[in-house]
């Protein structure tokens, strides 16, 4: 036993000199890709609407790979299935810095998971893109952001309703950070344009069953819903409340443009909900259709291309463009690339730039109308529009460094 | 040694067993020296969980108590962690103290709840799903804290996003701090795990330990004996909520991160799995079968991409099919015939309705 | 009449709350509170059955057929599991938490990977009526009659015919009844894939009105297990009441203090039944009779 044991250890220890040996090699040569770890839930509840954000980044990464790579360097992708699981998160978020040694990171679909491998890119400075429609308020000198925030989606969506429809608001949310947030964010709105907020009710995530809240809704008699529901169980709302014939106008910032409820859907389960997006399948601009013919010829069976899908394929060429400012992969530099106020970049849903001050992108939001036949029109598109909270409330990453996230109700300290 | 470090409720005995159980602690102590950075902080992850499979396995597989929440317990400690660590600051050792009193408040909890189920004649299935509704409940309440309102001192709940930002722990020299992270933390949990698997051999095979199988085999019969079954069931309730609470802190530590998604339905069946497949009525079974288990599981989430969890569930349905009695037990037992197997009569009961 | 609208609107919630606690639990009634096989794939059934009504509906089945077609075919995955799986650990039942869970998650993400993430869903049939400026779907509000057709169809099988009274010899003492000639391999089969079908069913009457998603099942299977574990050992006595009362306090909480309240009194509600009723709900209705 003692012998074998002996022999094993030997073993081991000539490979691990061999391991050393290997390692010392001279590390980052100019043919080595650049690696960017992927972090997306391919399988478990978010699935549905990460799929397609994952294909966008490959696409991306495709196109950019087949003209050359990023400073004749390929881009290597890393990527783990978080299986919408936190902890699974964490576990690769380590793995991909610490392990794979990524250049850059993108990932996390909720709120939840993001806030899960923050602090671990935090601690090893790891430059980070988070490519989702969010409740806003992230101020990370590690973190970028691509996806929309409340204030690019509800100082368009709730002031146009209320014109249309009334000044009568009813909210129904997640109880969580996302919708109480973004439920303050619709109750601060509708108060500064002369609403009133008939009702407001949280849901927790766990709750399917909603004949409670159509009924207090019909009693409320509002104008229009607010619905920021989440997750595929609160998405059967949308059924019951047709069924129950509620027939009230709905507002919402995370459906339609995130798991297209609208082509899962039966009609008229989601007749008159508006919707502000960054992007949707239907934007019917050269930039959009192009970008579909691109996606569908590569991923023929995707059935639905989301607006994370859109900011996920801006975020590769983001980095792209700001690897190539700094001409190198350093990840301070890039960082500092970044936030230079001079990152673009045009795509599927116009051109789109980074605030150095929050490190978010400015946005074409579309408001999309879903008729009774759950077809889309787009009344109305607000172009350029600035994630510029979080800088009026003291958040300036181009200045302080900060790893804080913050709400209405909870800002920088001065 | 102890003399009831071996026993009869207990696989293993005799110098083969303890020189091999020397050697892996001693490999394991050693892996810091040549592994990664991140190696370490992933064997620190997998060790992380084994403390609440074997208290659950005391539980469940000695003295026939099923919990299906001990999550309530492992996440009340982490919050309780997070709370307590984030106001005390991390100098004079005050993270140390806050481990201490975060470990409390699980003890505290399954006391209570313990005496509840117990004192108040609830058995069987009906603890299951007491300790399961207990967990649900922390969960829901959590998930729905992410205002400014639900803060404790400096410390913000932060809802189903989860709190972060907590000190790790810390011991403070004049010289400079020494802080429990990377290997550090890992052989602080090594030796914890370690110190953890042989007390509670010694206890299962104590007097204690006897009459908490014979509580499980037959609990009226042991009443019957004299014993006072229900103080022994709040006892072992009460060791399983402090060791789900050790893993809750330091699953705390481990990533500066809690969740209330920590306490939720999949999480809560975890610990159950590690248990059963392994062989619930042994705690090497147990703890050998958590490491491994999380291990697969991780491996098969990189290289399995979408059929992650298909082949995970395959390889548990062979397990169970074709490892009556735990893979551990199993792998055990048919490796070796020799003298230090306990040959266990291992009375599987057949366990009809509720209605018995 | 303004009070009489009121009183149908609560009337409503409760029955509402409680046609879904009883459909939850009904298929793990048999399943858990009879077999005893802890039956983590309940959810998983429920979901086998929404997606076949769902396919079929929308392969122009009209919609009974459908949900036929779904109860069926959940029994079927049912039968072949008993088959297969469940029937070797009749002798380990807690080994059953292990092998559930197990084919839970190869059915949840297998379905993800065979079916897509989604299916596109079918309209509530029935239309929606209006009592005093509220309006109520037709559809859900006919599901608690359904609920308490299906409670008494399954009390009659399981006390008054031949198979039920088998079938509970059987899983009362195995050996007694083999001796007394049931066999009892053919009714564990038979009983096993009765459940399935049963949650098939539950996912077939609630595929109208919820998403189908794969993991759709983990929407009912808290809500059944606490059903089923309040109702105690002689389960088909015991859910209906379980599901009355915690049908009743969740849909007062959910109706006065929200959706969270709601959701948090239903397992406290459950904690304290439990511990005021230690053999659940029938066991505190039998100990006067003499049963134990």
């Amino acid at each position: 036993m003692r012998v074998s044991n002996w022999g094993k250890a030997r073993a081991a220890s000539l490979m691990l000199a061999m391991f050393g040996i290997a390692m010392a090699m001279p590390a980052a040569q100019a043919a080595d890709p650049i690696k960017l770890g992927l972090l997306e839930d391919a399988s478990g509840n978010f699935a549905i609407a990460v799929i397609p954000k994952i294909h966008a980044v490959e696409l991306a990464v495709g196109e950019i790979n087949a003209k050359g790579g990023i400073l004749g360097r390929q881009i290597k992708i890393v990527a783990y299935d978080t299986q919408s699981d936190n902890t699974r998160f964490q576990e690769f978020a380590r793995r991909v810095i610490q392990q794979d040694k990524a250049d850059v990171v993108f990932g996390a679909f909720s709120s939840a998971s993001r806030e899960a491998i923050r602090p671990i890119m935090d601690r090893y400075h790891q430059l980070y893109f988070y490519n989702n429609q969010y409740e806003g308020g992230v101020c990370d000198s590690n973190t970028f952001v691509t996806g929309a925030v409340p204030e690019q989606q509800f100082s368009t969506l709730i002031p146009w309703m209320m014109e249309k429809y009334g000044k009568r608001v009813y909210t129904i949310a997640a109880d969580y950070n996302f919708g109480q947030i973004s439920a303050e964010w619709v109750r601060n709105i509708v108060k500064e344009k002369g609403g009133t907020m008939v009702g407001e009710e949280f849901i927790p995530l766990s709750v399917s069953q909603f004949s409670q809240t159509i009924q207090n809704i019909q009693k409320a008699k509002p104008d229009f819903v607010v619905t920021l529901l989440v997750g595929a169980n609160q998405a059967s709302y949308y059924e019951q409340q047709a069924s129950a014939n509620l027939n009230i106008p709905m507002a919402s910032s995370v459906n339609v443009g995130q798991a297209y409820e609208h082509r899962r859907f039966k009609a008229p389960a989601l007749k008159d909900m508006y919707v502000t997006a960054n992007y949707v399948e239907e934007v019917n601009s050269p930039e959009s259709n192009d970008f579909k013919k691109r996606f569908h010829a590569k991923f023929p069976n995707e059935p639905y291309i989301n607006q994370e899908a859109a900011n996920s394929y801006d975020a590769v060429y983001l980095y792209k463009a700001a690897v190539e400012k700094a001409g190198t992969t350093d990840q301070k530099k890039v960082a500092a690339a970044l936030r230079s106020g001079s990152i673009c970049t045009n795509g599927p849903s116009g051109k789109v730039c980074i605030d150095p001050k929050s490190q978010h992108l400015s946005h074409t939001i579309y408001l999309v109308h879903v008729k009774a036949d759950h077809s889309v029109d787009i009344p109305k598109v607000w172009n350029d529009i600035k994630p510029y909270w979080l800088g009026s409330v003291g958040c300036d990453l181009s200045k302080k460094s900060d790893h804080s996230q913050y709400t209405p109700s909870h800002l920088p300290k001065k | 040694m102890l003399p009831n470090l071996s026993g009869p409720q207990t696989l293993g005995k005799g110098p083969l067993f303890w020189v091999l159980f020397f050697a892996a602690v001693i490999a394991a102590a050693g892996v810091p020296l040549f592994a990664s950075s991140f190696a370490v902080s992933n064997f620190s992850y997998f060790l992380v969980w084994t403390f609440m499979a074997m208290g659950l396995s005391l539980m469940w597989g000695y003295a026939g108590i099923l919990s299906f929440g001990q999550t309530a317990f492992f996440g009340l400690a982490g919050y309780a962690y997070g709370v307590i660590s984030i106001n005390w600051g991390d100098a004079h050792g005050l993270t140390w103290a806050a481990l201490l009193a975060s470990l409390t408040l699980p003890v505290i909890l399954a006391s209570v709840l313990g005496y509840l189920i117990f004192y108040g004649g609830i058995r069987e299935v009906f603890v299951g799903i007491v300790t399961l509704s207990v967990t649900l409940v922390f969960e829901t309440f959590m998930a729905q804290t992410a205002g400014p309102e639900w803060t404790i001192g400096e410390a913000r709940l932060n809802g189903f996003n989860g709190m972060s930002g907590m000190p790790a722990l810390t011991i403070n020299f004049h010289s400079g701090d020494l802080i429990f992270d990377g290997s550090p933390f890992y052989w602080l949990l090594l030796a914890l795990v370690v110190l953890a698997y042989l007390g509670l051999r010694v206890l299962v095979n104590s007097r204690f330990g006897n009459v908490l199988v014979a509580i499980r085999e037959n609990p009226e019969r042991a009443e019957m004996l004299g014993y006072n079954i229900r103080f022994y069931q709040l006892i072992v309730f009460t060791i399983g909520g402090f060791f789900a609470g050790l893993s809750g802190a330091f699953y705390t530590l481990w990533g500066s991160y809690i969740t209330p998604s920590s306490m939720g339905l999949n999480a809560a069946a975890l610990p159950i799995i590690w248990v059963a497949a392994g062989g619930r009525t042994d705690i090497t079974a147990v703890l050998v079968s958590t490491i491994a288990l999380t291990w697969v599981s991780q491996q098969l989430a990189i290289y399995g991409s979408q059929y992650a969890l298909v082949l995970m569930g395959i390889v548990l349905l062979l397990v169970v099919l074709f490892a009556p009695n735990g893979f551990v037990v199993s792998v055990w037992r048919s490796l070796s015939k020799r003298s230090f197997v306990r040959e266990a009569a291992d009375p599987v009961r057949k366990f009809t309705s509720a209605a018995d | 009449m303004d009070f009489l609208y009121y009183a149908y609107a609560a009337f409503y919630q409760f029955a509402d709350a409680f046609s879904f606690l009883v459909l939850s639990g009904i298929g793990l009634a048999v399943i858990f509170g009879m077999m005893g096989v802890i039956n983590l794939a309940h959810g998983e059934f429920i979901m086998c059955g929404a997606y076949v009504t769902v396919l079929s509906a929308r392969a122009g089945l009209p919609l009974p057929f459908a949900m036929v077609c779904g109860t069926l075919s959940s029994g079927l995955v049912g039968l072949v599991l008993e088959r297969l799986i469940i029937r070797r650990l009749y002798q380990r039942l807690f080994d059953s938490i292990v092998a559930t869970w197990a084919i839970s998650i190869i059915a949840t993400q297998g379905m993800l990977i065979v079916a897509g993430p989604s299916l596109e869903g079918i309209k509530t049939p029935f239309g929606s009526f209006e009592l005093g400026g509220i309006s109520f779907s037709v559809y859900r509000a006919m599901l608690p009659a359904v609920a308490l057709l299906l409670l008494g169809a399954l009390y009659w099988l399981f006390v008054r015919t031949r198979f039920g009274i088998h079938s509970r010899a059987a899983m009362q003492d195995a050996d007694m009844a083999k001796a007394l000639g049931v066999s009892t391999n053919a009714i564990y089969s038979k009983t096993f894939g009765l459940g399935a079908a049963l949650a098939g069913l539950t996912g077939a009457l609630y595929a109208p009105t919820m998403t189908a998603v794969p993991t759709m099942g983990s929407a009912f299977i808290v809500q059944s297990f606490v059903t089923v574990v309040v109702s105690g050992a002689d389960v088909m006595l015991g859910l209906a009441p379980s599901a009355a009362a915690l049908g009743l306090i969740q849909a007062l909480l959910t109706g006065f203090h929200g959706q969270l309240i709601g959701q948090i009194g239903l397992l406290v509600t459950v904690i304290l039944v439990v511990r005021i009723m230690p053999t659940g709900i029938s066991g505190f209705f039998l100990r006067g009779s003499g049963s134990k």
